[in-house]
This record gives C-alpha cells, structure tokens and sequence, in this order.
C-alpha cells in the first residue's frame, strides 16, 4: 500500500540521524506532545491522583481563565505585561545592539566593557531587586530597569559573540572592493549576522518574559504576575494555574512567530 | 605612468608567532619587481608563503620587515585597485548570484546603475552562471560559487587582480574555458593579474612570468620568463607545442625538489 510506504518514508526522517521532516509531521506531533501532558493531568484529577487543591484538573483552569478575563480585567493585564516585556526588550536592543558591535570591531571597546558586562551579567535579577526598588521606587521605572538589566548584558554579549562570528574573508572582500568600515558594517557585517542575531532576540525576548514575572511579583499591582501572586494569596490555585499557562502560550505564540519570521526573511540558509 | 615597476616587492619578510611559543619564519627577503600588465603566477609548495604574500600586496596583511610598493608607494590597506579572489569561497549567502556580481562594483560611483546592470549580466554569461542569476549560493555547486567570486571581482574591474587558486575547485573544462576568458580580459584591459596555482601546465599557459618559491620559509627560486620560452601567444596549440612541454617539465622539477623537503605531514595535506 502506498499510504504505509508514506508513513515509513516520514517515519524514517523522523528516527536518522540528524535526519529531515516536513513541516505537517513536526506540527502533529508537537501537538501530541501537548495532547499526552494534558491528557496525564486529566487522568490525574479524574482518577484522584493528586487533591484539587494541589492541582486542579483542566476544566477547573479553564474555568478560572474565563472568570479571570470576564470579571478580572485579565486581558489588560497581559496588555501590561506585554507592554512592560517589549519596551524594555526593545530598550536594552537599541543599547546593545551598536555597543556590541563595537565591541567585537574595536578591541578597546571590547577590552573596557567585555569584563565588567560579564561581571554585572552574573548578578542574580532577585538580588538586584532591593536596590532598585530604593533607588527607583515601585514605579513603572523600577519594573523597566530590572527588566533591561536582565535583557541587556546578556544581549550585548550575544551580539558581539555573532559579530565576531562573520568571516573574516566578507569583511576583507568588503574592503577590496573599496567599502570603508561604515559601509562594511552595513552592507557585509550587519546581513551576515542578522540570522543568528534575530535567533539570539527570540531566546533573550523569553528570557524578559522570566524577569518580568518576578519584577511584577514583588513590585507591582498590574500584570500577570501580580494577578498570579494576588491568586496565590487567597489559595485560588486554578487562578495561580490559568496565569502560568497564559506565560506559556504567550511565549508559545511569540517563539513561533518569530521562527516563522526567520525562516520566511533567511530563506537562503 | 610609464616605465617603472609597477608592484615592487622590497626585502618582504613575515613571521607568524607560533602557537606555542616562538616563531615562525614564512617569507625570507623577497625581492621582485612587477610590471604593469603582467600576468604574474606565484607557484610553490603548499604552506610556503604564497596566500601571505598575496595578503600582503592586497594589504590585508602587512610584512614583518620590508615593504611592498605600488607605483612608488607603500602599500597601506586595502582598496578597490587591488581586487581578490581569495582561496574560500567567498560569495555572501543572503545575495543572489546576481546581486554578489553587482556587489563588486557596489562603491564605483562613475558607474550609472544601468551599466553596473550591464556589466553584471556580462560577466555573468562570461563565467556561465546567467540562468542561475537569481539563485542564493547555498543552492549552487562549489565551482559555481568560486565562479560568483571570479565574476565579481573582474566586474569590479581593479587593476591589480589577486586570484589564489581560484580554478582549483573547476572541471576541466570550465577551467581551460576560463583560463582563456581571464587571459583575453587581463591582456585587453592591461590588468596586472597574480595568480596561485598548483597546476604547473595551468601556470605555463597563463604567465608571462612564472614565480617559483622554495618550501618554507619561502625565497624565490627562480622567476622563469615564460614569454621568452614560449613566446606571447597563447591557444590551446600551444599546449601542444615542444617549447611549452620542455618549460613545463622544468618547472615541474623545480616544484618536485621542494616538496621532498617538506615534512610528511605537510606533503599529505596538500594532495
Ligand atoms: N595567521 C597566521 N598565524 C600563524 N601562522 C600562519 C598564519 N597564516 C599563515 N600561517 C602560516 O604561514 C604559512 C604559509 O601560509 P600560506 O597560507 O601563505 O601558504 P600557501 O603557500 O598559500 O599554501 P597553500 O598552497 O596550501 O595555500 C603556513 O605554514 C601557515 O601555517
Ligand atoms: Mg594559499
């Protein structure tokens, strides 16, 4: 039959070494993957596996989902999240982005800054967040600076990292052909990176959304992490639930979305 | 500018650090002196020198002692009159076939964006890559891709070409079809051309002079005149010709001799 030498044909992809599929059989399973973890956490509340009170079935989330967006303004909430996630990972790009380069083209920019990013990189987010709650308040500002001290001396790093990763023959083959450094940036340097660079934006962007649940936990009164903290309080553990699997699919989408971006922009990788 | 030499080698040497300590010796004084228009092929064992001393005139790499002179003065960084064709591929992936051939003529600003068009699809056909204008170089064959490369650096049109090794990685026919096209454009637009190869009959057909280095550190062995032997006219009857084997066979024997002096693993790398 020839329907069995299809299913073998992609089943074979699927089990080589390092082999290939297609983008319908990555899609189904990914789905069965998801289908398999929710189906065990059902069976666990059916069967009373574990107590409600610990972990509430599927319906029960989903039920608290609804009420959280029908009569807990939810969706405003995700709005600031969101607000607060890209404002700040779009702050630490636009300072990252020109500093690391610079980094890994001039040495003395490297040589001054790649120690002291790499010292501040390694301070826990959490640790930082009393000092900057007395140094800025539990404003806006307090939530957007944690964020960015996150994102970016991790993000400075990683660009430099692929600048310093395009080949020395582009850069050499610019200047051949009359380019000075400027253009050779913009034309050679910047293009030859952008793949890796906008792989490195999708880990950091998750990265942010970490950063931003604790900045809103301990500092805030808006934002999905504040809803979840609020529901911890009063033991809504479905509540507490529905807002960790809202941060999953959020992530979910925008991981998606900018894979699907990638290969739609790089197609000649 | 006339008369003169118009690339002067003047006691260049280099020497790398070695990776543990010391130093490595790669270019003993090299002198040479070549003349505007002349089709110049470095040949030499593998690791002698020829990619550094190339480097060097394109002034991507700069010598340890002794300098490099063009019409008079020393070379300093690299610009648009001496164009490379470097020994890796070297197209950029996210640009067309088409768009890396344009590439070369991207800060040419005497050049109206019709005749850069012009010139493009020129040297594409040239170099027989015109149905794969718009394919991306991941999806070509490695020769293709070090076709790209020729392609764009004669639509650069610099004056000094500096091609290593650039035919290794073509079929013999693309390459004898090539070698004719290179040597037509180099002699009708009086480029002075510097070329590595390791295929001796490839050099003897291409140079008016040939430069044979010793195993490293690289000194220059001898500089055959190949005019002189086999006169300036170049088809592919003259490859049959008792002048050309005769020169051929001596420069194979100068090679020979200095490959048995390199060390084992260098001679198994090359081959
Ligand atoms: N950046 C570097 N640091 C240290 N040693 C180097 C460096 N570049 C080249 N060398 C050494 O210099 C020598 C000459 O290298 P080069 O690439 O010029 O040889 P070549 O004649 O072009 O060889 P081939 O014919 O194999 O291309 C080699 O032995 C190499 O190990
Ligand atoms: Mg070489």
């Amino acid at each position: 039959m020839s329907s069995t030498g299809a299913v073998s044909r992609v089943w074979g992809g699927l089990v080589a070494f390092r082999g290939t599929s297609s983008r319908r059989a990555d899609l189904w399973l990914a789905v069965a993957a998801f289908a398999m973890v929710g189906g065990l956490w059902q069976a666990s509340t059916s069967f009373g596996w574990t107590s409600p009170q610990f972990l509430p079935g599927p319906v029960a989330v989903f039920d608290a989902l609804v009420t959280m967006f029908r009569d807990q303004n939810f969706l405003w909430h995700i709005g600031v999240s969101f607000v607060r996630v890209w404002s700040a990972f779009l702050i630490s790009l636009v300072m990252a982005l020109p500093l690391g380069i610079l980094m890994s083209t001039y040495r003395l920019a490297g040589a001054l800054n790649e120690p002291l990013i790499d010292f501040i990189r390694y301070l826990p987010v959490p640790a930082l967040v009393p000092l900057t709650i007395i140094w800025l308040g539990i404003g806006e500002e307090t939530k957007i600076a944690l964020l960015w001290m996150g994102t970016f001396f991790q993000l400075v790093l990683l660009i430099a990292d692929d600048m310093k990763r395009v080949p020395q023959e582009y850069v050499e083959i610019g200047f051949t052909l009359g380019a000075k450094p400027f253009r050779i940036l913009k034309d050679v340097a910047l293009p030859a990176m952008l793949p890796s660079l906008v792989d490195n934006l999708r880990i950091t962007l998750g990265w942010c959304w970490t950063y931003l649940i604790i900045a809103e936990i301990v500092a805030s009164d808006s934002g999905i992490g504040f809803v979840i903290w609020t529901a911890r309080r009063y033991v809504k553990t479905p509540e507490v639930m529905a807002g960790i699997l809202t941060i999953g699919l959020l992530g979910l989408l925008c991981d998606q979305a900018i894979r699907m971006a990638h290969r739609r922009w790089f197609r000649y990788l | 500018m006339t008369g003169g030499s118009h690339l002067r080698f003047e006691a260049v040497t280099k020497r790398f650090d070695a990776p543990k300590g010391g130093i490595i010796d790669v270019l003993t004084p090299i002198n040479l002196e070549i003349d505007r228009g002349a089709f110049v092929v470095f040949l030499g064992p593998s690791g002698c020198g020829k990619t550094t001393l190339m480097r060097m005139v394109g002034g991507l790499d700069t010598a340890s002692s002794g300098r490099i002179l063009l019409d008079g003065q020393p070379v300093a960084g690299p610009d648009r009159r001496r164009g490379m064709v470097p020994q890796s591929y070297s197209s950029f992936p996210w640009l067309t076939v088409a768009g890396n051939v344009a590439f070369g003529m991207r800060y040419r600003n005497d050049l109206t964006a019709a005749e850069k068009a012009e010139r493009t699809a020129h040297y594409l056909n040239l170099v027989g890559l015109t149905d794969f204008a718009d394919a991306f170089p991941k999806r070509i064959s490695g020769g293709m891709r070090q076709r790209v490369a020729i392609a764009r650096s004669l639509a650069s049109g610099s004056e000094i070409l500096l091609m290593d090794e650039p035919f290794g990685a073509l079929d013999a026919q693309t390459r004898e079809f090539l070698q004719e096209q290179l040597l037509e454009i180099q002699r009708r637009e009086a480029k002075t051309v510097i070329f590595v190869t390791h295929d001796v009959e490839e050099a003897v057909f291409l140079a008016d002079r040939i430069v044979v280095f010793s195993a490293r550190p690289a000194r220059v062995l001898e500089v055959v005149d190949v005019n002189a032997a086999i006169g300036t006219e170049r088809t592919f009857e003259v490859k049959e010709s008792d002048a050309f084997f005769r020169l051929r066979n001596h420069v194979l024997h100068l090679i020979r001799d200095q490959t048995r002096r390199l060390p084992p693993e260098l001679t198994e790398a090359h081959s």
